[in-house]
């Protein structure tokens, strides 16, 4: 088991998890676009948000890694398949809070169910499961982190 | 006021809102309409659609009186002035804004009671029939609140300053009995998959305060500074009021099913976003600088309409999403007994050409602001104008949404020439990626097309469609987009035209033919004000004037419109407040404004 392999497995797992999002939604089956949503923390230029969304989102892939890996260590496993459970966990904790109640709460150009008349935010909230940006954004969402924990978990246990 | 079985004449609603939800109050003092926590989510009180068992809460005095109403000025805070034979008291209504200080309710409908003169005995009662009255929620009394609650969703009414009241028959009923100099509270809050939050009367009055000051301060952010002013400004805060603040789109009104004719059956769902009236909507905050909420609804529509790209879809939920089946709820009789009552919207399948017109003119006024347009928006764009390339020649249900069959509606046909181009004008900035011979090219077949086939020799009129040589309201878009110059020997026949066969003195009926649908409907008021912006166009100043000002008559008396007017009897027709009524009543106003400015820069 290694830390490294675990890193690596995230630079895949994240380029694979964006990839993936990214023809589902030229193809018209989501509307999710992840970094646009995390660049628009920063600037509300599309263009600029896209490129700086990118950058967060892999250093988020390397993090979670990272965390994946301490959760290996801790109960002395790495694997494909349990990477990919690990993936379906860390679904549900993008779907069901980071994306939907953290990231709402401190971006500044998106709404939330409490935005009044006062405001104006460029973005729509994800809602609950993401399903605001297309009912089958769930699908392609835990799809897409399974793939990244399982890839996360075999590169753990095999590489290094 | 008299109500007619139960109902209140439409034109004798005023509406409050927070950028989230609208309530519709009536001179009586009863909310009849309140939906929650969103202005598409199931009703709380529609009384508006079923006097009986709809649900509303009542507010008014015990003895006879007479009420008075207004808008605070630049306000959509509604005081409503009861004066009786013993005194006189001030009801001021509103929507309070979410307070950032404190937390607050989700949603929250302050009535605040004041008397200004004498002792007077005002009688309240409350009765929530939650989601559309399908839920038998009981009412129960906890933490000095009355709560019903159904599913995910709650709402507790706070009493303060008055006895709190008691429970019959599924209402809580109660009466206050105030002096010059007392007041008194109440509170309603809203909660949906979430506690309830359940305020005190400081800090209601405290977001009623709030709220006050925001709204002026809103509407002094308005750079128009031409004739009937205050009509614009009750126009620009009736379309904010239309605006869902968490995602920017804006409803085409805040109701459902009230009928284009008494006891019809043309009742439809209006509280979904059509791109075509909310990209005119944009046009109008841009003119009056409004330009926040241009953005907004700029990047919502941009985000919303990626499923379909380079497909648009007629109309979209507030949050974006594209479902909006329609159902009748045959459990409500509706508006004075006008049934179907429907939810959900079938319109969503049609095929309306002239929405890509509607939606390109709005992108070039936004990107000519801003001056700008990010590259993969700009792709998104270029691929909605060669998706145009491909389709104007299809058949379509045009823009009144005609549910029988498919036809060439001119208008369509002509609102495809607009997209094309305004895609030209975007790529001649280098906006967007450059397709522009093609653009231009189809654009030049589309009007020829237009000008051969839709053009009326008899009539020396454009007409509906090639095979409906009839005349049609929505033909006056052809002078406001600039299809041909306003003044030209076409657009001046077809304004004339449709001056003489579809105009009845402020009145303009959409068309006059079969649409596919029985029964009759009122007059378009849009339309009247379409043909203000036409005459302005035309130079035609004088009759610009006059019918504006007896199209400002037409208003209730808080300044709000709806859809359609009976031209016999004066009443309000459709839903209420209706969006498009008022974008139309700014557009005109502005182009009026801006057609006497340039007279003046001739004259000298």
């Amino acid at each position: 088991m290694s830390a490294w392999g675990a890193l690596a497995g995230g630079a895949v797992g994240t380029i694979v998890l964006t990839s993936g999002l990214r023809v589902a939604q030229e193809v018209g089956w989501t509307r999710m676009d992840i970094p646009l949503l995390l660049g628009t923390v920063f600037t509300d230029r599309r263009g600029r948000a896209s490129v700086m969304g990118y950058v967060m989102h892999f250093a988020n892939g390397l993090l979670f890694a990272l965390c994946y890996y301490l959760i290996f260590r801790a109960v002395g496993h790495a694997g494909w398949l349990f990477g990919a459970v690990l993936g379906l966990v860390h679904a549900a904790l993008a779907g069901g809070a980071l994306m939907t109640v953290l990231l709402p709460a401190i971006h500044p150009r998106m709404g939330t169910p409490w935005s009044d008349a006062e405001e104006t935010p460029l973005l729509e909230s994800p809602g609950f499961l993401l399903m605001n940006y297309g009912s089958r954004t769930v699908i392609f969402t835990v799809a897409g982190h399974i793939a990244y924990g399982a890839i996360v978990g075999g590169f753990a246990a095999h590489l290094g | 006021m008299v109500r007619v079985d139960g109902y209140a004449p439409l034109r004798e609603y005023a509406a409050v809102g927070d950028g989230r939800t609208v309530a519709l109050i009536a001179r009586d003092g009863s909310v009849d309409w309140l939906c929650l926590p969103n202005v598409d989510s199931p009703s709380v009180f529609a009384r508006l659609l079923d006097a009986e068992n709809g649900g509303s809460f009542q507010l008014g005095p015990t003895a006879p009186y007479q009420a008075e109403r207004a808008y605070q000025q630049g306000s959509n805070v509604l005081e409503t002035t009861f004066t009786t034979a013993d005194g006189r008291v001030r009801v001021t209504d509103a929507m309070t804004l979410t307070d950032t200080a404190r937390i607050a309710p989700m949603r929250e409908l302050v009535r605040k009671v004041e008397a200004l003169a004498g002792t007077l005995t005002l009688q309240w009662r409350f009765e929530p029939r939650l989601d559309y009255a399908r839920s038998d929620a009981r009412i129960d009394r906890r933490a000095d609140r009355w709560f019903a609650a159904a599913g995910a969703d709650a709402i507790a009414l706070g009493v303060f300053g008055a006895p709190e009241g008691t429970v019959r028959g599924g209402a809580v009923e109660g009466e206050l009995y105030l002096s010059q100099g007392e007041s008194a509270l109440l509170s309603l809050a809203g909660a949906s998959r979430e506690p309830a939050v359940l305020p005190g009367r400081d800090d209601s009055e405290r977001r009623l305060e709030r709220t006050m000051r925001f709204w002026p301060a809103w509407a002094s952010r308005s750079q128009y500074d031409g004739p009937w002013g205050d009509a614009v400004t009750r126009s620009a805060l009736a379309l904010k009021l239309l605006t869902y603040a968490p995602s920017g789109a804006i409803v085409a009104a805040p109701t459902t099913s009230l009928p284009e004719w008494i006891g019809g059956g043309r009742n439809w769902d209006y509280r979904y976003t059509w791109l075509r009236d909310a990209s005119w909507t944009l046009d109008a905050m841009l003119r009056l600088g409004f330009h926040d909420e241009a953005e907004a609804f700029f990047w919502w529509l941009m985000h919303a309409s990626r499923l379909t790209q380079p497909r648009l879809q007629i109309l979209y939920r507030i949050d974006g999403s594209v479902h909006t089946d329609e159902q009748e709820l045959d459990h409500f009789e509706g508006y004075r007994g006008s049934a179907p009552v429907r939810i959900g919207n079938g319109a969503r399948d049609q095929v309306q050409l002239d929405l890509y017109g509607a939606v390109m003119e709005a992108i070039w006024l936004y990107a000519r602001e801003v001056g700008r347009l990010d590259g993969d928006t700009g792709k998104e764009v270029a691929r909605i104008a060669d998706y145009v390339v491909e389709h104007w020649r299809d058949r379509d249900n045009g823009i009144w949404e005609v549910r029988g069959d498919r036809a060439d509606y001119i208008q369509s046909k002509a609102l495809c020439w607009v997209a094309l181009d305004r895609a030209c004008m975007l790529a001649e900035r280098g906006l967007i990626p450059n397709g522009e011979p093609l653009w231009r090219t189809t654009a030049d077949e589309v009007r020829a097309f237009v000008d051969d086939e839709g053009w009326d020799r008899e009539l020396r009129s454009y007409v509906r469609a090639p095979g409906i040589r009839e005349l049609d309201a929505s033909l006056l878009t052809l002078a406001i987009l600039g299809f041909h110059d306003p003044r030209s020997e076409r657009i001046r026949g077809t304004v004339e035209a449709i001056e003489r066969q579809l105009r009845e003195g402020p009145y303009v009926y959409r068309y006059r033919g079969d649409d596919g649908l029985p029964g009759e409907e009122g007059a378009f008021l849009t339309c009247s004000f379409w043909l203000v912006d036409a005459y302005a166009r035309a130079g035609r100043l004088d009759d610009a004037h006059a019918l504006m000002e007896e199209l400002l008559g037409l208003a209730n008396d808080v300044g709000l419109y709806a859809e359609e007017i009976d031209p016999r009897t004066g009443e309000f027709l459709g839903n209420f407040p209706q969006g498009l009524t008022h974008l139309a009543l700014i557009n005109a106003a502005v182009s009026i404004a801006d057609a006497e400015a340039e007279a003046r820069v001739r004259a000298a």
